[in-house]
């Protein structure tokens, strides 16, 4: 069986532990600094009072004027989202993440340990959390699976069997399926409100009015095709943060500290000659007045797995430009990093023997003295006419 | 309790170089010190000021003095404008 773990609006609730009291009343994810002002996941409270998920601002605050708009922490979110796959892994599932607050995990291999599929689902359910109000839903394919779980009720199991898809699937509403909108309202002019009116009519006859897309929604209103889970090889990250005495917010400024922090994460001697393959930056953002400072986050790739400190700054530090706020705290994450492999060395490396002794002498300060007593210093405005803010000293102990 | 070979964080905390330190200094009636931490100044070699940050709620307003001392030492005083205290600051 293949099952689903369901949080909706994850985004919403990572955010909301900071202000649980918000909870229980009329509120919704504020939108994204760029891009149309649609409203992100809202409480239960505001979705009573006619405000719904992904709803234009004007248009919500009309309707509910005491809403409240909770500033997005993508970088919590991502954090609390990592745990709990983290607490699933540990609990012996191997999980493929699919978006923040939806998980795919296959339950076979694990359903003898635990003594049956209710079992090890209910296992599953109790290392999610009972804060997050998870539901879980479980099928023979991917799609029957997401869209049982997203029926069912917090903290509910709802397993459909294969002989059950074709009836359970047949009444929901076409809003499961991944379309655009201009498809949704193309099909409900047709009359086609439900999977099971969609799976109903000629695949060839869909194909030929909505093109590909609508092809692939009709063979998913069918049930949808047997994929296999492949199940996430757990990051390795390692991670390096900043906080600074005040908030940054000049690019050059921060520029210069994600260098510091990019050198001193590729000197960890967890990283054992790894290259980077995969790398995120996110930041503490100020307090605006309005609530939390909320955070900010964003992952690169790199083309070719590296551990050259200025390859990766390069490939960073244009996303610098597009923080929101000013920062409080800067923090490096190398999400993923490469097997041990083979390195040409050099025959005589040049400057090895000094830099050796440098950091044995260092090694020696810090045995003496203490973690925290050998710093970098790291000048972030020397421009400034006010000397204390024109460097900072960053503890270092690798 | 055996700890999470995966987790692996560090938050390091940035500091200040050169933060202003107090200091007790003595000035004449035009503002200039004449002692500085118990030790009588022998040269005033230089004054300027520093105004920054007006548009913010925290202003910077110093008024910065290098002396030397009658023991032949170089140091940077300032009057902080917004909280009346003098301070010593290496790096000015």
């Amino acid at each position: 069986m293949i099952a689903c773990l369901s949080i909706p609006g994850f985004e919403l609730k990572a955010a909301l532990r900071a202000r649980p009291s918000l909870a229980l009343r009329p509120a919704a994810l504020s939108p994204e600094p760029v891009g149309e002002p649609l409203l992100g996941p809202v409480t239960a409270a505001a979705e009573a009072l006619g405000v719904q998920p992904r709803m234009r601002l004007g248009e919500a605050l009309a309707t509910c004027p005491q809403l409240v708009l909770v500033e997005p922490d993508p970088a919590g979110a991502e954090l609390a989202w990592e745990e709990i796959v983290r607490s699933l892994e540990d609990a012996g599932f191997a999980v493929e993440p699919a978006g923040l607050g939806i998980a795919f995990f296959e339950t076979r291999g694990v359903e003898r340990l635990y003594g049956g599929l209710e079992a090890a689902l209910r296992r599953a359910l109790a290392a999610a959390g009972t804060q997050w109000d998870a539901r879980i839903g479980a099928a023979g394919r991917r799609f029957a699976a997401l869209a049982a779980a997203s029926v069912a009720k917090p903290g509910q199991l709802l397993v459909v069997r294969d002989e059950e898809v074709g009836r359970f699937l047949a009444p929901l509403p076409l809003t499961l399926l991944p379309l655009e909108r201009q498809r949704y309202e193309e099909l409900e002019s047709l009359g086609v409100r439900r999977l099971g009116q969609l799976a109903g009519l000629p695949g060839g006859a869909v194909a030929e009015r909505l093109g590909p897309d609508g092809r692939r929604a009709w063979g998913l209103a069918r049930g949808g095709a047997a994929a296999r889970v492949r199940g996430r090889r757990p990051p390795a990250e390692l991670v390096e943060s900043l906080e600074f005495p005040e908030a940054i917010g000049n690019e050059l400024t921060l520029r210069r500290a994600l260098g510091a922090l990019v050198e001193t994460a590729l000197a960890r001697p967890e990283r054992r000659d790894r290259f980077v393959r995969k790398v995120a930056l996110a930041a503490r953002l100020v307090s605006t007045g309005s609530g939390g400072g909320g955070s900010w986050r964003r992952s690169l790739t790199l083309r070719e797995p590296s551990a050259d400190a200025d390859r990766i700054r390069i490939a960073l530090a244009p996303r610098l430009a597009e923080l929101p706020a000013p920062v409080l705290e800067l923090r490096i994450e190398l999400v993923e990093l490469t097997e041990p492999a083979g390195r040409q060395l050099e025959l005589l490396a040049a400057g090895a023997e000094d830099r050796t002794r440098l950091s044995e002498g260092l090694r020696q300060v810090r045995a003496s003295t203490g973690s925290g007593s050998v710093c970098n210093v790291v000048e972030v405005a020397p421009w400034s006419r006010i000397p204390e803010t024109r460097a900072l000293f960053v503890p270092r102990d690798d | 309790m055996v700890a999470d070979s995966r987790d692996a964080r560090t938050v390091r905390t940035a500091g200040r170089l050169n933060e202003p330190r107090p200091a007790r200094v003595e000035s004449n009636f035009d503002g200039t010190p004449w002692q500085v931490n118990h030790q009588p100044v022998a040269v005033l070699r230089e004054e300027w000021r520093v105004l920054d940050r007006w548009w913010t709620e925290e202003p910077v307003v110093r008024r910065y003095f290098e002396v030397v001392l009658e023991t032949g030492e170089n140091t940077v005083v300032f009057h902080d404008g917004a909280g009346g205290r003098w301070f010593t600051q290496r790096g000015a």
